[in-house]
């Protein structure tokens, strides 16, 4: 069973029609990337994905079950779990100011906890903290713990948020062009992290601009063109045999 | 008629203008996060209908609107219906509010709307992001308007007077009508200065609070 399958997704902004049908499948533990020029859809892919924007039609299936169906002109079904099911990483960081690392990260599982009333104990705030601890030596940020948003670079920003992201367990976990916010010396330690995630557990959909990075990381990658899927498989099949022309012409422009 | 009764006897005075304040801000503070929430609405009526209530209140003398509210039923229904102290709170109570709104609007409105998404993406409520996460950001960017309209209510409670509130300017006049003495009125400015120092120094102390963050 899949654990993600996007059905004939399609999204129009006004006349604009900005995703025109994707339609995509990714196994547990799959790595995905999307790259593409900009303006061919991919923030509004991940964001449909996340329901910051509602698509007009198409499905999304998570681990067979459908979270989200659209027909076109009618009220989408949203399911419960939906937006747990995402996570996003956005390319800025978003963090929220006022809290420290360690209350970032803690926010939204504290809060969630507080609300659930279904299936299973709650979690308690040392358990929350300790998770949050792990994923900060996950990210490598154990000695930020309790230092501001406004004090770190925009590589430890940025690993705050996916730490972050992490506290939710989202099945599938986005990132927008996660480094292109960054001043190119510290896009590395961010990859890097964002590698060490890879495991047989979790699900990913990259966004990216870095080439050798998409590559190396990858189980699939995905050229978007104008709102379609232009080209997809292996990293070796898209890199180095693209079939499509606008592939070879986008390839030979970044490479 | 010595220095210290006159001193003692306009801070009773003062003590009716502190009532003023505070009733103010304590009904206007939310109300106006109210009246914000309702020129923001979707809903175009409803933002209409509050942002048109806004402009007339902002758009007319607090001193006329105290005067339509005391004297106003008394002239259409023959009766009046608020005492001159209702009619004081109510009146001061709905001008700050809208000059409060507008503040809150602006700020609120100053918030990026990733801080939103970034809520709703780790599965925060709507309700849970604003209080927890917006609401923040936007007092510590409003502090320094908000400050500055906190103050003029001090001294605009000196308006009630003319719809015969008792407070400390009038306090000071009956010293000229009973006795000719003129000094306590000018005196009653050091109560107001005293006043507004100590807000001053609140604010500035609000303000390094929150100077932890940037927003
Ligand atoms: N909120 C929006 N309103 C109107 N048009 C939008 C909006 N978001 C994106 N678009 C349009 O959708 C197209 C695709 O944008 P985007 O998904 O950001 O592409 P990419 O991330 O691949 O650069 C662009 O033409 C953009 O102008
Ligand atoms: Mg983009």
């Amino acid at each position: 069973m899949k654990m993600l399958e996007v059905k004939n997704l399609c999204k129009r902004f006004g006349s604009n029609e900005v995703l025109k049908g994707v339609d995509l499948a990714l196994n547990k533990g799959e790595v995905l990337s999307i790259i593409g020029s900009s303006g061919g859809g991919k923030t509004t892919l991940l964001r449909c994905l996340n329901f910051l924007e509602k698509a007009d039609s198409g499905e999304i299936l998570v681990g067979g079950k459908s979270v989200y169906h659209a027909v076109d002109g009618q009220k989408p079904v949203v399911s419960a779990e939906a937006q747990l099911s995402f996570g996003l990483v956005f390319q800025q960081f978003n963090l929220f100011p006022q809290y420290s690392v360690l209350g970032n990260l803690m926010l939204a599982p504290k809060l969630r906890a507080k609300r659930k009333s279904t299936e299973g104990p709650r979690e308690t705030a040392e358990q929350i903290a300790a998770r949050a601890q792990k994923l900060l030596e996950t990210v490598g940020l154990t000695d930020k713990a309790n230092a501001y948003p406004c004090e770190l670079s925009g590589g430890q920003q940025q690993r705050v948020a996916i730490a972050r992201a992490l506290m939710l367990e989202p099945d599938i976990l986005c990132f927008d062009e996660p480094t292109s916010a960054l001043d190119p010396e510290l896009t590395g330690e961010v990859l890097k992290v964002i590698r060490s995630l890879k495991d047989s557990e979790r699900t990913m959909i990259i966004v990216t601009h870095e080439m050798e990075f998409a590559r190396h990381v990858s189980d699939c990658v995905i050229f978007m063109a104008d709102g379609v899927i232009e080209e997809e498989g292996t990293p070796e099949e898209v890199f180095d045999r693209p079939k499509s022309e606008k592939t070879r012409a986008f390839l030979s422009k970044t490479c | 008629m010595n220095f210290w009764s006159i001193t003692l006897d306009l801070l009773v005075g003062f003590g009716e203008t502190l009532k003023i304040f505070g009733v103010t801000l304590a009904l206007a503070l939310p109300l106006g996060l109210i009246i914000a929430f309702g020129s923001m609405a979707k809903f175009k009526p409803l933002s209409a209908l509050t942002r048109g209530i806004v402009w007339v209140v902002r758009g007319t003398p607090l001193m006329l609107q105290l005067i339509v509210v005391y004297y106003g039923p008394g002239i259409v229904f023959g009766t009046p219906i608020f005492s001159a102290y209702s009619a004081t709170y109510i009146t001061f109570t709905v001008n700050y509010a809208c000059y409060f709104s507008e503040i809150y609007r602006g700020g609120i409105q100053s918030i990026t709307k990733g801080q939103y998404e970034a809520g709703q993406v780790l599965g925060m409520t709507k309700s849970e992001t604003f209080f927890k996460v917006i609401l923040l950001q936007v007092v510590k960017r409003i502090i320094p308007p908000m400050s500055n309209e906190i103050i003029t209510l001090v001294k605009d409670t000196s308006l009630a007077r003319i719809i015969t509130y008792y407070e400390l300017i009038y306090f000071a006049q009956r010293y000229i009508k009973n006795g000719g003495i003129l000094w306590p009125l000018f005196y009653t400015a050091v109560y107001y200065l005293v006043f507004t120092a100590l807000l001053t120094v609140f604010f500035r102390w609000l303000e390094k609070k929150l100077d932890y963050f940037k927003a």
